[in-house]
């Protein structure tokens, strides 16, 4: 490349790393805070930026972004506080690992499974953008329609335990998922004229009160038992369970990676969508859920591995995926930079120091993230009593700070009597997170895709993409039922044996 | 406990009562006494949070106090707007960035706690930006003629950011006045829309400008006209469809507009030290150099004129609504 020496000189400026290192850090203290996004971080941070050189304004926001992405799993492993949204799905198995006195493994873990994805969502945006452009200018409504379609298959694993458990909680997402405005007709759905519900049910303060409060509630039903003295915090991963770990890691970056690079869907499905396939192909299946290590890296890979790739349709093509590269593109902007195929013509020299930069915040992510382990898992070390009232403070202020409302801090507390009667009840929290998630993106795919072809249900075949996606979709419902089958039978014959016995 | 947390009560209730004079005192100065608040009725990262952090940062150098943006975002914009129109305390230091969300708003859901026009004083139109109605490149359609008369024949799709924003009302204006056959298709934002232009999933799409700028000037669309009422400096070679002249659509003017309220309870002397200062900011090289790489052009109206210009916007959508039964 003969502009290379032009790439090294915008790159090798002591203010981009600087802004690399900054980011990172305020992203991961930021996205361990509940209620605090890596977006409102990003948000925040912009009009700083106006003044900056374009590389390190850029810069500074994907650091808080990637920052934003791990610092979220911190909280979700040591309080059950999801941090962000993406989180969500680490504490499943990160807040048992980090109870049976594994915190600091669990953290290690998430920390690597972030970087790892992140450093291949970087790959594939630097070598793959234009490839997977296409892909995405090729994913209209019915693609995205057979997509969750497939996603919300492979969740059948995630019901642990009674299969009419889970679905009952599915279908309570779904339900729930409904309140707010049409997106067609706009008109209100099971809102009760409250306009607090008009934009649907906030999603931050469901996740606080589903998974932070039940806790709390629980150890105060229980008061009674003596408290645990133990270093909870614990020994860090072992390499053995890294390499364990990698083809899961491996697999959810790249699953982060298509949903990345299709603009609208996000870490928190690409997160749910990677934890439920690595449980499915896991040999250790029956310990998701209860503190397995592998649980919490598919989690981080899938949530991580969006991170690179959500550029990839911003800076190929202009179109931003998400809020953060909705403010990201805000940023080019205000710089007189305009993302999209013209930029790659213009501004290559620029585009190349960026990816450089992005490479870099890998490996700043890598060691912010273990001087973050380090205090952070102390946490994991102070007695209940004292922590949890300093937690259910962090859920109250997380839940009001989203929309700066009374309104949601009430929600988070009900959906904190819903979380605790699920528990009691054993029934498993992510089908329903996954119905609320993605229930939505079915029922307007649908629509979108029959208002797309007028109402002609041949849309819905339309290319090799929804043929691939309907096969998928088949597929892995049969091995389910197959599966589900041969169970029964096996029990049913073991049950046989024992009678003639 | 109860008696300590009784003297903790008195110990604050006198401090706050103590600070409460320094304020009230504090207040025979001139405005602004205290720091000013930019409601954005809209979450961060979108066009009018973006404005109003980039006018908050320079209001903030001509006031010479913090302008703090807070984003209150929801049901289109009615949620933040209708917080500042219940007043209190903090109205004679708030002020709102206001979009055709609060026309739309009004004009689609009837039962709005506030009044759009009444509850609110004007202060200044900051920028206003045209959308363009555009095609996919490969679209048989060279002008908004031939598409008019095609969609006569054939029902079209056009997409939309949402119900209710100027996107989708544009379109359903054009539908209206043009008396086509179109189908509107809903999106979770221009981001997640451009997808299907660009792709050719729907027909049309009456986009914001800074949306698809470089979309246009790339060739992956093609520009058939902006809803200015001038052609814009950005595509000049493009006609407004205005100038079209047939099938009603003289009638068609519609711009995004943004620009700053505030509380009918807002103090005169306030008003008029704030417009005096949005008028500086507005002529700031910062201001313009950023109002131009949104593919904005600065607000022409203040006070009394900005009114009037809401009260006519908010005619045209409640018109709109109704002929196309979006109204709750």
């Amino acid at each position: 490349m003969e502009n290379f020496s032009e790439v090294i000189a915008i790159f090798f400026s002591l203010d981009n790393f600087i802004a690399i290192a900054m980011g990172v850090v305020i992203g991961v203290v930021v996205g361990s805070i509940p209620g605090l996004t890596a977006t409102m971080a990003v948000a925040l941070a912009l009009p700083f930026t106006f003044s900056m050189q374009p590389v390190a304004a850029i810069l500074l926001l994907v650091g808080i972004y990637k920052g934003g992405m791990y610092g979220g799993s911190i909280t979700a492993i040591l309080i059950r506080t999801p941090g962000s949204p993406a989180s969500a799905c680490t504490l499943l198995d990160g807040y048992p690992m980090a109870q049976q006195g594994h915190a600091k493994k669990a953290l290690k873990a998430a920390l690597y499974s972030s970087v790892i994805a992140d450093f291949i969502s970087n790959i594939a945006l630097i070598f793959f953008a234009a490839y997977l452009a296409k892909i995405a200018l090729n994913f209209g409504a019915p693609e995205f329609f057979w997509l969750i379609c497939f996603s919300l298959t492979i969740i059948i694993s995630l019901a642990s335990g009674s299969m009419i458990k889970g679905l009952m909680a599915a279908l309570l997402g779904i339900l729930l998922s409904l309140v707010g405005l049409d997106e067609v007709y706009g008109s209100q759905r099971f809102t009760f004229g409250n306009y607090n519900l008009m934009d649907s049910i906030s999603f931050i303060p469901l996740l606080i009160g589903l998974f932070a409060i039940p806790e709390i509630i629980e150890f105060y039903r229980k008061k009674a038992l003596p408290h645990i003295k133990a270093k909870a915090s614990g020994a860090g991963l072992a390499f053995s369970e890294l390499k364990r770990c990698m083809t899961t890691i491996v697999r959810g970056s790249l699953i982060g990676v298509i949903i990345g690079a299709i603009p609208g869907t996000g870490a928190t499905a690409a997160a749910f969508i990677s934890y439920s396939d690595a449980r499915r192909r896991s040999p250790n299946k029956v310990n998701f859920g209860k503190g397995e290590v592998e649980g919490v890296a598919a989690a981080e890979a899938g949530n991580n591995g969006v991170a690179g790739a959500t550029m990839i349709p911003l800076l190929s093509l202009g179109i931003p995926g998400d809020v953060i590269t909705a403010i990201i593109l805000g940023a080019f902007m205000v710089h007189g930079l305009t993302p999209g195929p013209i930029m790659f013509q213009e501004n290559l020299s620029l585009i190349y120091a960026l990816f450089m930069g992005i490479m870099f915040s890998s490996l700043v992510l890598l060691m912010v993230g273990n001087v973050a382990i380090k205090y952070f898992s102390l946490i994991a070390d102070i007695p209940k009593s004292v922590l949890f009232p300093i937690v259910l403070m962090f859920c109250v202020y997380g839940a009001y700070a989203v929309n700066n409302d009374t309104f949601d801090v009430w929600l988070m507390l009900a959906f904190g009597v819903v979380g605790y009667i699920f528990n009691r009840a054993a029934i498993p929290a992510a089908p329903f997170l996954i119905g609320f998630i993605l229930g939505p993106m079915f029922e307007d795919n649908l629509r979108r895709s029959l208002l797309i072809g007028h109402n002609d249900l041949s849309i819905f075949v339309r290319g090799p993409i929804t043929w691939a996606f309907i096969a998928l979709t088949v597929g892995s419902i049969s091995l389910a039922l197959y599966r589900f089958i041969s169970a029964r039978r096996e029990a049913r014959n073991a049950a046989a044996k024992s009678q003639e016995v | 406990m109860n008696k300590l947390l009784s003297s903790a009560y008195v110990a604050a209730y006198t401090s706050a009562l103590a600070l409460g004079l320094t304020v009230s005192s504090a207040s025979a100065n001139e405005w602004p006494t205290d720091d000013i608040r930019l409601v954005v009725p809209y979450g961060p990262g979108g066009t009018t949070d973006v404005l109003s952090r980039r006018v908050a940062d320079l209001l903030q150098q001509e006031l010479d106090t913090n302008v703090i943006v807070e984003n209150r975002p929801g049901a289109g914009s009615t949620v933040g707007t209708g917080r500042l129109a219940r007043g209190g305390r903090d109205a004679e230091h708030t002020i709102l960035m206001a979009s055709p969300g609060h026309t739309i708003g009004a004009a689609i859901y009837p039962d709005l706690t506030y009044d759009p026009i009444e509850d609110f004083v004007f202060l200044q139109n900051m920028v206003d930006i045209p959308n363009v109605m555009v095609v996919p490149a490969d679209s048989p359609y060279e002008d908004v003629l031939e598409f008019v008369e095609a969609a006569k024949e054939e029902n079209m799709t056009f997409s939309h950011s949402g119900v209710g924003s100027s996107i989708h009302m544009s379109g359903e204006l054009f539908k209206t006045l043009t008396e086509t056959n179109m189908t509107a298709v809903p999106f979770a934002g221009s981001g997640a829309a451009l997808p299907a232009l660009l792709g050719g999933d729907v027909d049309v799409a009456f986009e914001n400008m800074p949306t698809v700028l470089s979309h246009i000037r790339s060739g992956d669309l093609r520009a058939l006209a902006v809803t200015s009422a001038e052609r814009s400096e950005y595509l000049p070679d493009v006609p407004t469809l205005a100038e079209i002249g047939e099938h009603n659509l003289d009638q068609f003017i519609t711009t995004a507009w943004f620009g700053l309220i505030a509380h009918s309870s807002f103090p005169e002397e306030a008003q008029s030290t704030m417009q005096e200062a949005l008028a500086n900011v507005m002529e700031r090289e910062e201001f313009l150099d950023f109002a131009d790489q949104l593919g904005a052009e600065p607000g022409q109206v203040s006070g009394e004129a900005f009114k009037q210009f809401i009260v006519e916007d908010l005619e045209r959508w409640e018109g709109v609504a109704q002929q196309a039964g979006i109204s709750q």
